[in-house]
């Protein structure tokens, strides 16, 4: 689907990827590590100063403007609808634009405007909107035609709880159906609720690209199980984690899942005592990204 | 074609504004009259001036404002866009953003066509009196020029608006432009009145094209190999200037993709 080799744009140095028909990648990196350069080069928006960037077995800057793209964008920065027209009538535009069929567009409108939430006021000016409602527009205005290729930068900012689940779950549902979306967001929930992949930018270079669940188990293995046992602590030492902390009745396990999974553990503790409260804590995205952009190590980690 | 539906829907929102449509009409009623009532003193018992009768100064006068009201061209189209970013998406869509341009400009001319020059047409020749085309054929040639005049017009706004990839305000350049149109085009001093020099320029120039041109083959001043000419003249600046504005334009957009802006 999408094809980077050797690229070098701006910060982008010799930027290397390739993406798969059909999955959501969830674009991570602090403020300029290139992650809009990256969605513009894949748009055509911006071309390549050394390799080549393919996308559906094209060069994008020769797609731009043309219906064969079959691109849908959101610019965190930049506007997509007429401010000085009605959010109804420029959906209307939308629709000539990509010559879409009455019938595709009523149904399109309806299911998008009801999900987003902006048919409530569909027939107010862009320009009087707040954010928020600016943005729900603007997120029906990139999937209105169902474009093959995604590509939401920040998508959810200025959005509601309401507006974040609705959006995540376009997404996931595009997904289910072999479309492509490229998402970037500092909002880490964004992320690791939609994504199948992600590619972690820093300064320009790709320090990830993959599954999420790989991302974990390659730099954030370590779970934290609290117990609270009755009866005593019993014998552990033949369990290979970590390392443990014993406090009363309190019990503290740091291990590597990669080793040994939750459910061993608690099996083997559950044959030597009875156990009162559990609970396992893993590391969520955000302290992961932070783990690698800081190259923090893993006992400073834990 | 989405370009004709574009042409419509800028017809039908322009309608939307009442208050505007009125003043504008007035406007164009008060700017006629202004004129017609500074030419009537300054030809003040005389009856023509070097074979130029007040009839055709008022005629000239009703003409091109008159067109001037019609030929629509929103200067700021592309500068907008280019200054808030939102070029870039546009950039995007599958669709021309000079086509778009052009038919949402030429809805917003045919509304002024119907709302505004018509009125304004009938109101000043109740009041200040109208020569008659010279003839039918005279009249069809007069719309084909118009058109051609509408052309030259737009092409120059096309090409001034292209200045906005390297600039970061506009405004000086479209007043600059504005000016040219106005003093060079006859709509406010017919180039009978200026110097034989003067006038010899800005027959060369495209400016004469967009009004003075039309009105001249309405009041039968040109030979059918004089009109000839000057559509073709007209055509010629049409393809330079639009040639030009292509340039610009191609140079402006690699600006943005290789640049990023």
């Amino acid at each position: 689907m999408i094809s980077f080799e050797n690229v070098d744009k701006f910060i982008l140095a010799n930027m290397c990827v390739h993406i798969p028909k059909g999955v959501t990648v969830g674009l991570i990196g602090a403020t300029g590590s290139g992650k809009t350069t990256f969605i513009k080069l894949i748009c055509g928006l911006l071309a390549p100063d050394k390799g080549n960037v393919y996308v559906m077995d094209h060069e994008p800057v020769s797609m731009l403007g043309k219906r064969e793209a079959e691109l849908g964008v959101l610019f965190a920065q930049l506007p997509s609808l007429q401010t000085e027209e009605t959010v109804v009538n420029n959906f209307h535009s939308l629709k000539l634009i990509y010559r879409l069929k009455e019938s595709f567009f009523e149904k399109s409108y309806k299911t998008l405007s009801e999900r987003l939430g902006f048919g409530g006021f569909q027939y107010e000016k862009i320009g009087n909107l707040s954010m928020g409602q600016r943005r729900r527009a603007e997120l029906g205005a990139a999937l209105i035609h169902n474009p093959r290729l995604l590509l939401l930068d920040e998508p959810t900012i200025g959005l509601d709880m309401n507006g974040k689940e609705a959006i995540r779950a376009l997404i996931k549902e595009r997904e289910a159906k072999g479309l492509t979306n490229i998402v970037t967001s500092h909002d880490m929930s964004d992320i690791s609720d939609v994504c199948s992949r992600i590619c972690i930018l820093d300064k320009g270079r790709i320090c990830y690209y993959g599954r999420s669940d790989i991302l974990f188990r390659k730099y954030a293995p370590v779970d934290v199980m609290q117990l609270t046992l009755q009866g005593g602590i019993p014998d552990i030492e033949d369990l290979p984690v970590k390392s443990y902390h014993i406090d009363g009745d309190k019990l503290k396990l740091i291990y590597n899942s990669n080793q040994i999974t939750s459910a061993e553990i608690l099996k083997v503790i559950l044959s030597k005592a009875s156990i009162k409260e559990v609970s396992i804590k893993k590391p969520n995205l955000a302290d992961v990204i932070m783990k690698i952009e800081r190259g923090i190590a893993d006992e400073q980690f834990y | 074609m989405p370009y004709i539906a574009f042409g419509k829907k800028s017809f039908m929102l322009k309608s939307a504004y009442r208050f505007d449509h009125f003043m504008g009409i007035l406007n164009t009623i008060v700017r006629i009259f202004i004129f017609w009532v500074i030419y009537k003193a300054l030809y003040g018992s005389r009856t023509e001036v070097e074979g130029i009768t007040m009839t055709m100064v008022t005629t000239n006068f009703i003409l091109s404002i008159g067109l001037e009201a019609v030929f629509y061209v929103h200067d700021f189209y592309l500068p907008d866009k280019i200054g808030n970013g939102s070029i870039a998406t546009e950039l995007l869509l599958p669709v021309s953003i000079k086509g778009r341009m052009i038919a949402e400009n030429l809805g917003n001319a045919f509304f002024k066509l119907l709302y505004h020059f018509v009125p304004a047409l009938i109101v000043s020749v109740i009041i200040m009196g109208i020569e008659p085309p010279a003839s039918v054929s005279m009249l069809i040639l007069f719309i084909v020029s118009a058109l051609l005049g509408y052309g030259v017009l737009w092409t120059i706004s096309f090409v001034v608006q292209m200045s906005a990839f390297w600039l970061i305000n506009v405004w000086s350049i479209v007043t600059i432009k504005n000016v040219f149109v106005n003093v060079l085009s006859g709509s406010m001093i017919p180039l009978w009145f200026m110097p034989d020099w003067m006038s010899g320029i800005v027959e060369f120039s495209p400016f004469s094209s967009i009004y003075f041109t039309p009105v001249q083959i309405y009041l039968g001043q040109l030979s059918s190999g004089q009109i000839a000419y000057k559509c073709l003249i007209q055509l010629i600046w049409i393809v330079i200037i639009y040639m030009i504005g292509n340039l610009l334009w191609a140079k402006g957009k690699k600006k943005l993709v290789v640049q990023g802006g």
